[in-house]
């Protein structure tokens, strides 16, 4: 995987300008299909919901995490990191200090501590990290946007999430000011509905507006399963029924990896 | 109607999307670290170097203090007298020989005890305290969470891959700062914090480091 030891993660900002787009089941589902594929990998929730967290272990409320971090860097990674049964796949929850508790503030108030973070998690030699962010570009969010190496932004097909695609894009371009490394790996379509018109037409609409490199050509369906496979604390990879999602996130990972512009030290991610 | 297209403008939003997938002229900038306060002072390595004289480790104001013999000292720099009628520029310039001795160097609390004292004789710091590599509290003076918090922080922040922590340096109030000198020991990463009336010369955070070294030192 390595091609020499020099440690460097690749992390990815899995981010919305919208709320309710599917941030989570990406960044989850997602974060599992590298880990299946050998990518040491760890999920970062740094969405103060915690929906990870609430998502894959019963523990989440009492589990220290990224946000308690924030507020103390002294923080050792090795407490917040916690293990799944899958030895490639480990994930850090939002932890117990709110995003207030950390000092709340604008853009720039946390990045220091973001990159300190970061850091950390490559010196503790993962291969990848997948954050999973609040929704907005603003306030730790923007900081983690502006710390990562990559942005991949998930957006509900239908009609209202194409109307802030304008607001996101601002956003984005302001981020990467911050961060000129930052590679927006593009818009992915979820909650896609082929048998509802608007939704189809939708995702036709963003498709045409943007160009086509910055548009995922996977979708992600709306299913059924997703609410199971959450109800259950799993990815949907895992469930048994969940072989047909698994190979959307098999194919949105191979889309990454062909974005991710070969850094010194990778050959490639898998 | 088109539920998309009337919503916005779409030459617009295919400029900025083109504008994100265009590489930025200069991606190998290097964006400073933000998160500090308006007081924030600076790293100390980028501070102009002024010349000054270091003082040494162990220097301290009680003379029964030994120096323990598998420990060569520092070389001290030899002063003529002079006479001037000129103060010293800060308080803490003068160079204090050390006491020989072949003694034992006793427990690691005395040592930090003595060295704390050394720093106190000589640099007039208060609120001493040493974190160790994981940020936890091992000695301390000033019963201030919030100074080991800044401390940690600061710590963290310097530290620049593949090199070395800088020592760094914050002004907590008036004629006080809170000076952060991270020292890589046989115990790992040692903090020390102190504040101090003025922020520390690079010959004096040296001095500090091989005292510390000194004192972290297995026999």
């Amino acid at each position: 995987m390595r091609q020499n030891s020099t440690p460097s993660v690749i992390s990815i900002a899995v981010s919305s300008q919208k709320g309710g787009v599917g941030k989570t089941t990406v960044s989850i589902n997602l974060a599992h299909a590298f880990a299946r594929a050998g990518v040491k990998t760890l999920l970062l929730d740094a969405d103060p919901q915690g929906s990870v967290g609430l998502s894959l272990t019963r523990q989440s409320r009492l589990l220290a995490g990224f946000y308690d971090y924030l507020a103390d860097p002294g923080t050792p990674l090795d407490r917040l990191i916690v293990p799944t049964r899958l030895e490639t796949f480990s994930l850090v929850a939002c932890g117990q200090a709110s995003d207030y508790e950390a000092g709340g503030g604008g853009l720039g108030t946390h990045l220091a501590r973001v990159r300190s973070f970061l850091r950390s998690v490559s010196a503790r030699g993962f291969d990848l990290c997948i954050i999973d962010t609040a929704a907005g570009l603003f306030g730790v969010t923007g900081d983690v946007i502006a710390s990562s190496d990559a942005v991949m932004i998930p957006q509900q097909a239908e009609p209202l999430g194409i109307r802030s695609v304008p607001k996101l894009l601002e956003g984005l371009n302001r981020l990467r000011v911050m961060n000129p490394r930052l590679n927006v790996l593009g818009v992915c379509l979820t909650m896609v509905q082929n048998d509802l018109a608007e939704s189809t037409e939708a995702a036709s609409a963003l498709r045409l507006l943007l160009p086509p490199e910055m548009v995922f050509r996977t979708q992600v369906p709306r299913d059924g399963l997703f609410v199971r496979a959450s109800a259950r604390g799993l990815p949907i990879g895992v469930m048994e029924e969940g072989a047909g999602a698994q190979v959307v996130f098999d194919s949105l990972r191979s889309e990454i990896e062909s974005k991710l512009e070969p850094r010194e030290g990778y050959r490639s991610l898998s | 109607m088109d539920p998309i297209n009337p919503w916005l403008d779409p030459v617009e939003v295919r400029r900025l999307a083109e504008r994100l997938m265009t590489p930025l002229r200069n991606p190998d900038l290097v964006v400073s670290d933000a998160g500090f306060d308006p007081v924030f002072v600076g790293y100390e390595a980028m501070r102009p170097v002024v010349e000054q004289q270091p003082t040494v480790w162990p220097a301290s104001s009680s003379s029964h203090v030994v120096m323990p013999a598998e420990i060569v000292a520092p070389p001290t720099i030899e002063r003529k007298p002079e006479h001037t009628e000129e103060p010293p520029a800060v308080p803490f310039q003068a160079v204090q020989a050390p006491v020989p001795g072949n003694a034992a160097r006793g427990p690691f609390l005395d040592r930090i005890n003595r060295l704390s004292d050394w720093l106190k004789h000589n640099f007039s710091a208060t609120d001493i305290f040493i974190l160790d590599r994981e940020g936890a509290v091992i000695f301390d003076e000033s019963g201030h969470g919030k100074l080991h918090f800044l401390a940690r922080s600061l710590a963290l922040a310097s530290r620049r891959p593949g090199e070395p922590a800088e020592n760094v340096h914050v002004k907590v109030g008036a004629g006080a700062t809170l000076e952060v000198i991270p020292v890589e020991t046989p115990y790992g990463c040692l903090v020390l914090g102190a504040v101090v009336p003025d922020s520390l010369t690079p010959a004096s955070v040296s001095a500090v480091k091989d005292a510390i070294i000194q004192v972290a030192s297995p026999r």
